[in-house]
């Protein structure tokens, strides 16, 4: 863009990338360079108007490019035999001070040493432990690199998501009894103790907080509209195999049935069974799904409901994570396994579940004879479980905030629906400072976190309490959770640098 | 405001006021107080606060308060004192700047004018003073262009096209190929357009030109860019309200080639290096370095030009920076070989340059590992996050449009300067 007027329009509010191109900047273009990725000048040093705010904003700029005459009239710029127009694609290289034409490919980055080091005199100081979200080992040795302390928060879901495992993820849902499920299951555990055990030895001695599955089971289903669509398609095939067992006999009369023993004309590609057999499955599985419908699954048959409803799915799941402590044992790793249970709002919840673990645990210490230290604790996400928190803190070794969660419950706001609809005018309009989805509500939100901590350790002094939520990696969500007595935050792992700086602020400025 | 305006304080020379009191001072005038008390060179003025920023704007009939241009008078009988020059006296006159200056630094956001107090009379005074025709004339066009431009709202393009004008008539592609003649002409025609566009004659009185730009500068807190900035930035009341005004002697960097103007940096804002960073201008003024008209020469060129200047300037540095504790970003000027310093404040980097001086600044024991940490702002760390251009891209990749991407070859474009590394780049695309 070339004007940055035109820039704002593109950048921000039809939210396009934009690289805004000018002979020179003036302070009159600052609503230009918010809405743009980038700068480019072909006037000015880096003193100038446009690399001093460029600089300040973190954004990519390149000023004094002398080769490129820039026409803001006719909005193009010419680079030699090349002449650049609004549309195109460029990109710009802030450190070289190159233009390119086109989109260029984009490399991680590197931690510098005094990145590392200043993060550890952070680490130093700070009081709360920065652990990232992290659900395979992939994900977790990238957490390391960033300086996480251990994984706060392992979704199974992810797992149950992977190409080569959903059929058997959908096998067990769809299992008509209870035999049907558990042989899914059977599959499922090798697999699960594997992702664990990964997950273990990479961040051993570090803790690993796994927690159970939380949503609704439906969501590995295909959808009914899907099924209805495949199930038609099928239905009919089979008319057309029937079709052509008909032509096959046709044909027989039309040429006077000839070649009793020779090859039919006709070739049969599909048997009929194996396309009733497919019917079959795709309406049981279709079953399942209307069976399983819910009218707000948010609210819905999910987390620790599953647990108590399904047990076969916890306790596959619980047996993993226990296998797969007494392996990294048996060779010898320090590891720290957590579970968390997901959705609790009451102890009774909790106290069903630990008797699983309990029986599992004492099952899998005699097999393999290996003391098992995983630790047990529950997520703090529904509204009940903060004024629960002394009964919950009976069972629990630790709590775990999912501010998400329990942001959508103190609010009563769908997130989907509050982001895409009347929140950005609440912003506008000052009736919210900020989207509570982004900045942790400390007023209300927090409020619940303070007193569930505060009861929570009435019960059990020292109590560990942790954050899980998006929340957890932003600096002023940070602050809040160090002077509300928290133990440790975990984010995405790109942003437990920030966390933890943030952390160390939080210590230093209380 | 609960201020008895008769006795009220306003106005702080440099020499006064509390380099502390960013709130009353703002951040500009605040430095310049502190840089003077610790015996920096800055040339003698003083500072207009915030709260009568605020008065003006509160009052319904924009009036300012009531002893504030006596204490202006006051204040300005020092400066004259001071520089042995007379505000508006045609045989040796004081010309003053006046700039904003709110508790927050706001970079390019509000305005400034210079060489005020130039006037028919004082014009002639300046150039017998100096001898030097041209130079007189360049500073009176600059200042009737600013001063238009600022305190009446006359566009810079009427400006400009008077200005190519006169170029091109005598064809002349740079400034300084212009005659005295020539800009004489410019000024002429300036102020004509001035007067077209006013509906006024330009202000000859001295004191009714600070008038006037004193509350130009206050109105330009509610102006529609500082109003967007403060909003882009969150800067709520409690952290700056109002700005204030510093009216501060000018000195010239464009007195002849024993003269410049600069900007430096104690150390490199793009990498941290720990080495003095920033470019200069011979025989120029600090606006020609800041709106990037003419190309600046890189500070080391300084120590071959002008090597006493350079050896002062690194004392300078390392002044600032012990007393300040922080990457200082200021403003030089030397007017024939004296250096004066115009302006300092913390040095906006970006977040690699931020992490090294942090740990550099420890290790050298200029700061604790506490101000290390609390100097960066935890968000700014993502910036090192961000990836860079893929090294070697160019023969592997091709781009989506099937058309060969092709990378601009220097010198096609020739870029000058590192700005911000490791950042992400963007695109543009149709409207």
């Amino acid at each position: 863009m070339f004007d940055a007027d035109r820039a704002e329009l593109q950048g921000r509010d039809l939210a396009r990338p934009v690289i805004l191109v000018r002979e020179e900047t003036k302070p009159d273009d600052i609503h230009g360079f918010f809405a743009a990725q980038g700068i480019l000048t072909s006037r000015g040093g880096k003193t100038s108007h446009a690399a001093v705010v460029a600089r300040g904003m973190g954004k990519p700029c390149v000023a004094g490019a002398e080769g490129i005459q820039v026409d803001v009239q006719r909005c193009e710029a010419t680079v030699g035999a090349h002449v650049i127009r609004e549309g195109d694609m460029i990109t710009i290289d802030g450190s070289s001070g190159n233009l390119y034409l086109g989109l260029v490919p984009m490399v991680e980055p590197e931690f510098s040493d005094e990145l590392n080091r200043l993060l550890q005199w952070a680490d130093d100081v700070a009081y709360l432990r920065v652990m990232a979200n992290a659900d395979t080992p992939a994900d977790a040795a990238r957490a390391l690199k960033f300086g996480a302390r251990g994984i706060g928060l392992c979704r199974t879901e992810r797992m149950f998501n992977a190409v080569e495992r959903l059929p058997v993820v959908v096998e067990m849902i769809v299992a008509d009894n209870e035999q049907q499920r558990q042989s899914a299951l059977d599959r499922l555990l090798p697999m699960q103790r594997a992702d664990f055990r990964g997950l273990f030895e990479t961040m051993a001695p570090r803790p690993v907080t796994i927690r159970l599955l939380d949503p609704p089971i439906h969501e590995f289903l295909p959808s009914e509209r899907q099924l209805q669509g495949e199930i038609e398609q099928l239905r009919h095939l089979r008319e057309s195999i029937l079709g052509m067992d008909v032509l096959a006999s046709s044909l027989m009369l039309i040429e006077g049935g000839i070649s009793a023993g020779g090859e039919p004309a006709v070739k049969q590609i599909v048997s009929a069974d194996l396309v009733e057999a497919a019917i079959t499955k795709k309406e049981q599985i279709l079953r399942k799904v209307r069976a399983l419908t819910e009218v707000n699954p948010m609210l819905g048959h999910r987390g620790v409901r599953l647990g108590i409803t399904y047990p076969e799915i916890y306790r596959m799941q619980i047996r993993a994570i226990l296998e797969a402590e007494a392996e990294c044992v048996a060779k010898g790793l320090e590891v720290h396994p957590q579970m968390m249970v997901p959705q609790v709002c009451t102890a009774e919840e909790l106290r069903w579940i630990k008797k699983y673990v309990d029986e599992i645990r004492a099952e899998v210490e005699a097999n393999t004879g290996q003391t098992l230290s995983c630790r047990f604790g529950t997520m703090i996400e529904v509204v009940r479980a903060c004024m629960r928190a002394d009964s919950l803190a009976q069972e629990a070794d630790f709590f775990s905030f999912g501010t998400n969660d329990l942001t959508q419950a103190t609010f009563s706001f769908s997130r989907e629906d509050a982001e895409n609809k009347f929140l950005p005018m609440y912003n506008q309009r000052g009736i919210l400072q900020d989207n509570p989805f982004d900045v942790l509500d400390t007023k209300g939100v927090g409020k619940l976190m303070e007193l569930a901590v505060q009861w929570g350790r009435q019960t059990k002094p020292g109590l560990s309490v942790g954050i899980c939520g998006e929340h957890g990696g932003h600096p002023s969500s940070i602050a809040f959770c160090h002077k509300a007595g928290l133990d440790y935050v975990s984010c995405s792992a790109p942003r437990v640098p920030v966390a933890r700086l943030a952390a160390a602020h939080a210590a230093l400025t209380a | 405001m609960n201020i008895d305006s008769d006795t009220y304080k306003w106005v702080y020379a440099f020499t006064e006021g509390d380099g502390s009191n960013k709130k009353l001072l703002g951040g500009k005038g605040a430095n310049l107080c502190e840089m003077t008390q610790i015996g920096l060179n800055v040339p003698p003025g003083f500072v207009i606060t915030t709260e009568a920023c605020l008065h003006y704007l509160e009052s319904g009939s924009k009036a300012l308060p009531e002893d504030m241009m006596s204490q202006v008078r006051e204040h300005m009988v020092r400066v004259e004192q001071a520089t042995g020059k007379g505000f508006g006296n045609p045989d040796n006159p004081l010309l003053v700047s006046v700039r904003s200056g709110s508790a927050l630094s706001m970079p390019g956001m509000m305005d400034t004018i210079l060489n005020l107090g130039l006037n028919a009379q004082t014009l002639q005074g300046e150039i017998r003073q100096t001898g030097d025709a041209r130079f007189g004339y360049d500073a009176y066009r600059r200042f009737i262009q600013l001063f238009g431009k600022v305190a009446m709202g006359v566009p810079d393009e009427v400006f400009d096209q008077e200005f190519d004008t006169v170029k091109q008539a005598v064809h002349v592609k740079e400034d300084v190929g212009l005659s005295a003649d020539d800009l004489q002409q410019v000024s002429e025609r300036f102020l004509r357009v001035f007067q077209e566009h006013t509906g006024r004659a330009f202000p000859e009185d001295p004191y009714e030109q600070l008038e006037i730009a004193i509350k130009a500068v206050f109105s330009s807190w509610t102006g529609k860019r500082a109003v967007d900035y403060r909003r882009e930035f969150k800067i709520t009341p409690d952290m700056a309200n109002g700005t204030a005004v510093n009216v501060c002697t000018m000195v010239f960097g464009n007195r002849g080639n024993d003269s410049a103007t600069g900007v430096g940096f104690t150390r490199n804002p793009a990498t941290g290096e720990d080495k003095l960073y920033g470019e200069y201008l011979v025989n120029a003024q600090g606006e020609d370095v800041v709106a990037g008209i003419r190309t600046p020469k890189p500070i080391h060129q300084l120590a071959v030009e002008m090597p006493e200047m350079a050896r002062q300037l690194d004392e300078l540095r390392d002044r600032l920076e012990s007393h300040y504790k922080e990457i200082q970003d200021f403003e030089f000027t030397i007017e024939r070989g004296v250096l004066h310093c115009l302006q300092t404040r913390n040095g906006k980097m970006n977040a690699v340059a931020m992490v090294r001086t942090s740990v550099e600044m420890v290790k050298s024991g200029l700061i604790s590992k506490q101000q290390a940490l609390l100097r960066i702002n935890p968000m700014h760390l993502e910036q090192m996050l961000y990836p860079r251009l893929s090294p070697g891209f160019t023969r592997v990749h091709r781009w989506p449009r099937a058309s060969r991407r092709r990378r601009v070859r220097p010198p096609a474009v020739r870029c000058l300067m590192p700005i911000v590394p490791s950042c992400r780049a963007g695109t543009w695309r149709a409207r």
